[in-house]
């Protein structure tokens, strides 16, 4: 609680802010796509990344990314996923915080942020698996759907970690982050 | 705000998100078409009767559902691995595709599944107010009222978001950065926007903070709120309810054999 400075709660207000935004449309788009096209579904998956990786490369503290999302998440209610939007950014958050908690805060290198990312995809996979009925489906749609899930999780924290550099070259959020950014 | 215990808008935030969960998780476990077919049919009349729907929400709601419904039993269908299916009936031969009565049968019930648990989400979503979802977490989560002010501030953000993003794009337009038209153009403009935009977040995060400070906030371990989202025997009549519906599979199971 201590950790918990009003300046940082308001840093991670203003990303999740911004992340809940960019979320609804893709909440939308992702409950119409899903029902015409599942592979489409797993091109966009990478979107749900894009907050939290901002989140935890900006401000490098514990907990960035499971606040950023869950305040993304209360922005997100009035999506079609309704108030269990919180429980899916929640789950996506703390995922990506997973990777960063075990190395102890750490390391805050790219790799750690692909890394943690495609685990958490190849969870996912699994739990859509009987979601989306992907066994029943052809060979190379299931290879087609596994591709674009890590290939749009990889394109969007690059997207993240780059939009992350850029505030950070622009002077946002300094004093927040314990640690030198050259780390 | 109605009151009346047969609006849905009268149950406590908390328990509207938290007690569709489990019967969410036994949709989205399910493989059969009747499961999800009744979750969902439960979830819409609760939505049609307690949900105060109105215009727009109203007829989405009741059109939705079968459209989606309709639309995900063709596409899954489309996608299923025909080896599977093709002792069943061939429905339609478009040139080397074929459409199997048994790869619709998975479609429609994958497009159940997927409404079902949307319509279980929609009950919390179509009849909460965001303020009152954060004020029942900080009173009957026990969330930090740090946590819970920091969601009030963030959706306080949105609308200044928005008069941010049209004062970025009309100085961009002013200096002659808008780089043409076409769907690449378009991306490379909103990617132009994000930096600008989320700085400025940021930054006014920052005064905010020091705002809240400056009038004490955060000084004590609690904190008295104006306004009381109540938590009744209402809310558990509707969490024990919501709990029993994860009964009917193992009912239906009985009944069908």
């Amino acid at each position: 609680m201590k950790n918990l400075t009003t300046r940082y709660l308001m840093a991670c207000a203003a990303i999740g802010a911004a992340t809940g935004v960019l979320l609804i449309p893709a909440f939308f788009v992702s409950f119409a796509i899903s029902a015409t096209v599942p592979l489409a579904y797993a091109a966009m998956a990478g979107v749900w990344f894009l907050g939290p990786v901002v989140a935890l490369a900006v401000l490098r503290r514990p907990g960035a990314a499971v606040l950023t999302m869950f305040l993304a998440g209360i922005i997100n209610v009035a999506t079609p996923a309704g108030p269990s939007a919180i429980l899916t950014n929640l789950m996506v958050g703390a995922a990506l915080e997973l990777g960063f908690l075990i190395t102890l805060y750490r390391v805050w290198r790219p790799w750690l942020f692909f890394l943690t990312g495609a685990l958490f995809q190849v969870y996912y996979a699994i739990s859509a698996y009987a979601y989306f009925n992907i066994d029943d489906m052809t060979t190379a749609a299931q290879a087609g759907f596994f591709v674009l899930l890590f290939g749009s999780t990889t394109v969007f924290i690059q997207i993240g970690l780059v939009i992350a550099r850029r505030l950070m070259a622009a002077g946002v959020g300094r004093g927040v982050a314990p640690v030198p950014a050259t780390r | 705000m109605s009151d009346s215990i047969g609006s849905l808008r009268s149950y406590n935030p908390v328990v509207k998100v938290l007690a569709p969960v489990p019967a969410m998780i036994v949709t989205a476990l399910s493989r059969d078409p009747w499961t999800p077919a009744v979750f969902a049919v439960i979830a819409l009349v609760m939505l049609l009767v307690g949900g105060g729907l109105r215009g727009r929400a109203l007829l989405w709601t009741i059109a939705g559902p079968p459209l989606l419904v309709a639309l995900l039993t063709v596409s899954f269908g489309v996608w299923t691995d025909p080896g599977l299916v093709d002792h069943t009936t061939a429905l339609l031969t478009l040139g080397p595709f074929t459409l199997w009565s048994g790869a619709l049968e998975t479609g429609l019930a994958t497009g159940l599944r997927v409404v079902a648990v949307m319509l279980l989400a929609l009950i919390a979503g179509l009849t909460t107010d965001g303020t009152d979802l954060v004020r029942s977490m900080i009173a009957h989560l026990r969330m930090p009222y740090r946590i819970g002010y920091a969601g009030f501030a963030a959706m306080r953000f949105v609308p200044r978001f928005r008069r941010d993003l049209e004062i970025i794009r009309l100085a961009h337009r002013v200096r002659g950065v808008d780089g043409g038209r076409g769907p690449v153009a378009t991306l490379r403009r909103y990617n132009g926007y994000a930096v600008p935009l989320l700085a400025g977040a940021m930054r006014h995060g920052d005064r905010v903070s020091l705002a809240m400070e400056a009038r004490g906030f955060g000084a004590f371990r609690t904190r008295t709120e104006r306004r009381h989202v109540p938590l009744r025997l209402r809310d558990a009549v509707l969490a024990l309810w919501l709990l029993a519906v994860c009964l009917v599979p193992h009912l239906l199971s009985g009944v069908l054999g």
